[in-house]
């Protein structure tokens, strides 16, 4: 009978001790159970004894013991146990024994936390090299949603409760001005404006650790400045991530004596250049596209409204408060000024809809979202009534392909319906909270209402599919 | 340069009889023999990291590590205390041999690191434990030490 094979990494925060006593302890009990064991030690030193994708491929099973990340989207597919590295040094026999018992749990590199317990798919096969690809990139996109969910949520609640004093409250020119709503609104709107930042921060970081955040936090910053919103924030995440690995490779050759140099003033001073150079020719494509949409937009009302729904929604919901976004809502605001009620009600009611989507879908759905996104999405309800679009963003983020054509749709439903009913909406924001001055309220409300069902049914039903795949 | 194990840096009758104590008396150590330029700093390190975890093991054995800019060299002090401390240790015995991992944060050569990573390999080989515990001087213990360190695997 051949022996059965293992595979193993261990890492701790120090990278001094624990990595090597769970590697050492790993081989000594495997030794003892006559297994057949390679470890590899996240240390200090960097990673030693590497595993190849062969041996991973050939192994029954993996065991990290770790405190830190050791990359294991490689063990996707796997058998995996997962410890703290004190367990690896403790209890190394039972770690061995539950590969061999197959008690080990399959690995999903991109299964949410909440649905992959219980839940173990059956299709152990190796997959092809495309959707290793795709999970890579899901996850990278996932280290940035969830950094930046808090700064929407406490961005976003603070904005909500400022309108609660009046849509204008925080204008000092303005009668309904307080003080202390134009106080939440700053602190809020501060949080909110680096939402792309730390979103793009945070996937460079997924890409390349330290060095990629910072330069990862500048494209961000530069996408959400130059109105590029967060599609661009995403693209600057990953550019820098990658322009990180593309700088390790090429400077690999530096004596090691230099490397902290690398770290401290290499990597953020070339990063940051770089980033600079990439994103700006992006950005002002975009800003372009968006003059132009917004002549485009003005023409159509009135030869076309339920055309007009379509765009109007399609393209709130396409980069939720991204440049796309804004161009309707600043052509809504705009004809506002001339008169045109009408047109501002479509485009509010598409606003709002995307975060009703989100929570109507965690409500109606709960079993396909973990408990932090169950929250995120009571929240929405919130942002959505108050016209803050951006709370519908840290879903959209995580798999925008799948996840963005749903809320166009519902968007556009709710813009739609609005146009057909002829509601009329003479504030610029504050959603429901408007609701006194709206002409045909009632109307208005049930589109949205529609609007959002439809998508949080359609995306309740994706999270469902995505989860018993 | 300095052993990374010197007889000077083991103490084997140590009064400490809390984790402040031991942490102290490693810095006092390192400081005495220029391994470390403040005793605060070493003191600081020493607790930092044991807040993000313990660094007890078994059987009275105890790693505390730490890397900061105060160290000159990167060393290993030993500590021997006379009672035995809480350490949050995976038995749950209390530790009394602390062997601490003292590492310059500039430390970019591998060698020291594998140095300090081959004697926390060794601590899990039972003998090897043993034969730290039974040495009655620093200098019989410095030599079972480096013996450890220089990978004499049996």
């Amino acid at each position: 009978m051949t022996k059965k094979k293992i595979v193993a990494a261990t890492g701790c925060p120090t990278g001094i001790a624990h990595t090597f006593m769970a590697a050492e302890a790993l081989q000594k009990a495997a030794e003892k159970l006559n297994v057949e064991i390679k470890v590899e030690t996240h240390g200090q030193v960097g990673i030693e004894n590497a595993l190849t994708s062969e041996e991973i491929k050939a192994a029954d099973g993996v065991i990290i013991a770790a405190d830190k990340d050791v990359q294991a989207d490689r063990f996707h597919g796997k058998p995996v146990v997962d410890v703290p590295v004190s367990k690896g040094i403790k209890d190394p026999e039972a770690l061995i024994e539950q590969i061999l018992q197959g008690k080990a749990a399959i690995y999903y590199a991109s299964d949410y936390e909440g649905t992959d317990e219980g839940e173990i798919a059956q299709d152990g096969a190796p997959e092809g090299s495309s959707r290793k690809w795709v999970h890579t990139i899901y996850k990278h996109l996932m280290n940035g949603v969830s950094h930046m969910l808090p700064f929407v949520v406490g961005g976003g609640v603070l904005i909500a409760i400022s309108f609660l004093f009046g849509i204008y409250s925080a204008d000092p020119k303005h009668e309904q001005y307080n003080e202390f709503a134009a106080l939440l609104k700053e602190v809020g709107g501060l949080g909110f404006s680096l939402m792309v930042p730390i979103l793009a921060a945070f996937i460079a970081e997924s890409i390349a650790k330290r060095p990629g955040m910072v330069v990862g936090f500048i494209g961000g910053l530069l996408a959400s400045q130059g109105g590029a919103g967060f599609l661009g924030g995403i693209l600057a995440g990953f550019i820098a991530g990658y322009i990180i690995i593309l700088l390790q490779k090429l400077l690999k050759g530096l004596p090691r004596s230099l490397d902290g140099l690398k770290s401290i003033f290499l990597y953020p001073v070339l990063g940051i250049f770089l980033i600079g150079i990439i994103m700006k020719p992006i950005i002002i494509p975009v800003t372009g596209l968006n003059e132009g949409l917004m002549d485009f937009l003005a023409s159509v009302q009135s030869t076309n409204p339920l055309l007009l729904g379509l765009i109007v929604g399609a393209m709130c919901g396409f980069d939720m408060g991204g440049p796309f976004n804004k161009a309707a809502y600043v052509t809504g605001t705009l004809l506002l000024a001339e008169g045109n009620l009408y047109f501002m009600a479509g485009v509010s009611a598409a606003c709002i809809a995307p975060p009703l989507i989100i929570a109507f879908a965690t409500v109606l759905f709960p079993k396909y979202f973990t408990k932090e996104e169950r929250n995120a999405g009571a929240v929405n309800f919130i942002l959505g009534s108050t016209h803050i679009t951006e709370g519908a963003i840290p879903f959209a983020a995580k798999n925008p392909i799948v996840v963005l054509p749903i809320i166009m749709l519902g968007s556009s439903i709710a813009a739609m319906l609005t146009y057909l009913f002829k509601v009329q909406v003479p504030a610029p924001h504050g959603g429901f909270l408007v609701l006194p001055v709206v002409t045909g309220a009632f109307q208005w409300v049930i589109a949205i209402l529609i609007g959002s069902m439809v998508g949080a049914l359609l995306y309740g039903m994706y999270r469902k599919k995505a989860a018993q795949k | 340069m300095k052993q990374i194990i010197q007889p000077a840096c083991i103490q084997l009758q140590a009064t400490a009889t809390s984790q402040q104590g031991v942490f102290q008396a490693i810095a006092d150590i390192a400081v005495a023999n220029g391994i470390a330029q403040s005793a605060e700093a070493i003191v600081a390190g020493l607790k930092a990291r044991e807040k993000e975890s313990t660094t007890g093991f078994q059987e009275g054995f105890a790693i505390p590590h730490t890397q900061v800019d105060e160290v000159n060299q990167p060393a290993i002090i030993i500590v021997r205390t006379e009672m035995g401390i809480e350490w949050e240790s995976f038995d749950g015995k209390p530790a009394f041999f602390f062997l601490s991992l003292l590492i310059p944060k500039s430390e970019a050569g591998t060698t020291h690191l594998q140095a300090l990573s081959a004697l926390s390999r060794a601590l899990i080989n039972e003998e090897t434990r043993q034969s730290m515990l039974t040495a009655t001087t620093p200098i019989e213990l410095a030599n079972i030490v480096s013996q450890a360190i220089s990978g004499e695997d049996d």
